[in-house]
């Protein structure tokens, strides 16, 4: 259980902020605005992620399936930084 | 969701509640009370310093004048001048006392309606301690941020609960079946959990909001802002109207022109709270807060440059900026502050239902891991778990309700007072915990301590009459209610106690005795 626990709790936080950061760059909205939607977005998808990772059977498959969506969100961050 | 996820999710459900529990259940039982913190704190406080008369004309630069000419004021520190107000009859004033170069000290003085300094506040905050408990436990440094997380599992709690009951969440909607144990725990858990479903989300959000908002400050100052922190606070509102020091010594004077100023600029407004940058210094600057009443979270703020009466910020709508804006509805929400008592009461009574929920998980767990058979039985683990539900959870409910008792019957003007009462909070709460660690018999002894909680709760109503009657009748005069709101508090709280001690922590003799009856009823029909 704690595994599960941790990879939640890590790559629910690192796929959080990825998430709300890419909305930030994509969306043309003015920017407290963007900074409110982040905020209100942010933690619902962290705890999502958390209950996520809990419905796996084994922590392993937990690590994998999470970092497999992780990666991309990552990489578009990579990308969208790249092209400010 | 197949089988396998479901049965994963509702394992981790348990395990999850069951290790959040006691601090969890801290959390809403203090938050429940704290949503009465001004009543709390007037309760306390004002029946020693019980005025018969209303507010009405206070002269800030009198209050100014005195308090400067009898104490140092340090020019760096803070001055707060808290206004009376519905919730706080009387002014309170906060301010650091410059000692020395390296030394200052905190003051917290209490003020009449015509300005007068008549008692030191030093020593009354009960209410705040109980709100401190709520939102970081007492914890230097990490308190909040601990609190943060254990607000996360509640989420994640709540969002795996609603996904396990969801094929049920409309057909059993209203289930509550009396008779199997088990089955009333269940019923009880699911009924109050998605009855107030709206409310704990909202409870899990804001918690999280307010505790862990750093995470996601630091991120976007590292990769939106290139690490500078001050572009994010410009973007998220915070404005800094702070001038530079001119070194130049002026008597503060004049607030009370600027008082009216504002109340006039800021239109619709009831002001609360006064403050002032650079006390004595020629920069000194005066910032008007205040709340709109009429609108919904509408916060308004008025700064001025004391010696010109130069405006240097005002905005009439939580300034002007959607993230703050944001923050003060998620602020309204979390501490019901937008529709008188009637809201704070239904928040209150959700508030303690919650604490039923984490006592019912707990006790599921307990019930579950008892009918093991023995060889599969964790005996410390269950020992452990039954000893945090009963002294944990009862032994808080039971250390406010001494808290309460000491609040009332320690004279107000004692030295260290503050200190003495969170002792004995402590205390009690530690003692709870290490005899129930040591009670076989816990459901008897759940009971017992119960009802000694409920008792205890009663008291503080008696010992108001008996010790501050005089006080209380000036306030009701001029129709301050506030110690009727904390004593009825504590009376509902009591009869909860009692209830449940009567209901769910059945004595186990009259169990027994039920048993064999039913045995006998049934051999004899057969």
């Amino acid at each position: 259980m704690w595994s599960r626990t941790f990879a939640g709790l890590i790559i629910g936080l690192l796929l959080s902020v990825s998430i709300v950061l890419n909305l930030n760059l994509l969306l043309p909205i003015k920017e407290d605005t963007m900074l409110l939607i982040g905020l209100l977005l942010a933690f619902p998808i962290w705890a999502g992620i958390q209950v996520w990772s809990y419905s796996f059977s084994s922590a392993k498959k937990a690590w994998l399936k999470l970092s497999l969506l992780l990666i991309p969100s990552v990489l578009i961050n990579a990308v969208l930084l790249s092209l400010r | 969701m197949n089988k396998d996820s479901l049965k994963a999710l509702t394992n981790a459900h348990a395990w999850v509640g069951l290790v959040i529990s006691t601090i969890l259940f801290i959390i809403f039982f203090a938050g429940s009370i704290s949503l009465f913190r001004d009543d709390i704190n007037v309760w306390e406080l004002n029946p020693h310093y019980a005025v018969n008369e209303q507010s009405e004309s206070l002269s800030l630069d009198r209050v100014i004048s005195t308090v400067a000419k009898e104490y140092n004021i340090n020019t760096h520190g803070y001055f707060i001048l808290s206004m009376p107000s519905v919730e706080q009859p009387l002014a309170n004033l906060y301010f650091e006392e410059k000692l020395s170069d390296d030394e200052h000290v905190d003051q917290h003085f209490i003020l009449a309606p015509n300005g007068k300094i008549i008692g030191n506040g030093n020593g009354s905050s009960w209410g705040d301690f109980l709100y401190e408990l709520h939102y970081n436990l007492h914890i230097p440094e990490v308190g909040l941020y601990f609190v943060g997380i254990v607000s996360l599992f509640f989420f994640v709690a709540l969002l795996s609960g609603v996904v396990i009951h969801w094929r049920k969440i409309i057909s059993k909607f209203f289930q509550y079946r009396k008779e199997g144990k088990k089955d009333k725990l269940l019923d009880a858990h699911n009924l109050i959990g998605v009855m107030g479903l709206p409310f704990h989300i909202m409870y899990a959000f804001s918690g999280l909001v307010f505790n862990l908002l750093i995470i996601y400050q630091i991120s976007y100052a590292v990769v939106l802002y290139g690490g500078d922190q001050s572009k994010l606070l410009t973007a998220a509102g915070v404005v800094d109207v702070h001038l530079e020091e001119t070194k130049i010594v002026l008597p503060v004077q004049g607030i009370d022109n600027l008082y009216l100023t504002a109340k006039a600029t800021l239109g619709e407004v009831s002001i609360n709270r006064i403050s002032i940058d650079h006390f004595g210094d020629e920069s000194a600057s005066v910032t008007f807060r205040g709340a709109d009443k009429s609108q919904f979270s509408t916060r308004k703020e008025a700064t001025y440059h004391i010696a010109s009466g130069r405006e240097l910020y005002l905005t009439k709508d939580n300034f002007d900026n959607d993230l703050r804006g944001g923050l003060a509805v998620i602020s309204s929400l979390h501490f019901g502050d937008f529709a008188g008592y009637l809201i704070r009461v239904l928040f209150f009574t959700l508030g303690i239902g919650t604490c039923y929920i984490i006592l019912t998980g707990n006790l599921m767990w307990i019930q579950k891991k008892a009918n093991l058979r023995v060889e599969k039985q964790n005996t410390m683990g269950l020992k452990l778990v039954y000893a945090m539900t009963t002294g944990g959870f009862i032994g808080t409910i039971f250390a406010s309700a001494i808290g309460f008792v000491f609040a009332r019957i320690i004279p107000i003007d004692y030295v260290g007072r503050s200190d003495l009462i969170a002792y004995i909070f402590f205390g009690c709460l530690f003692s709870a915990i290490v005899v129930s660690l040591n009670i076989k018999a816990q459901k008897q002894f759940a009971a017992i301590f119960l009802k000694i909680t409920a008792g205890a709760l009663a008291l503080t109503p008696l010992m108001d009459w008996l010790f501050v009657s005089q006080g209380i009748m000036a306030m009701l005069n001029v129709g301050y209610y506030h110690v009727i709101v904390v004593e009825g508090m504590l009376l509902s709280l009591a009869l909860f106690c009692w209830l449940i001690a009567a209901r769910l922590f059945v004595n186990k003799r009259i169990e027994v005795d039920n048993e064999i009856g039913n045995v006998i009823n049934t051999l004899v029909q057969e």
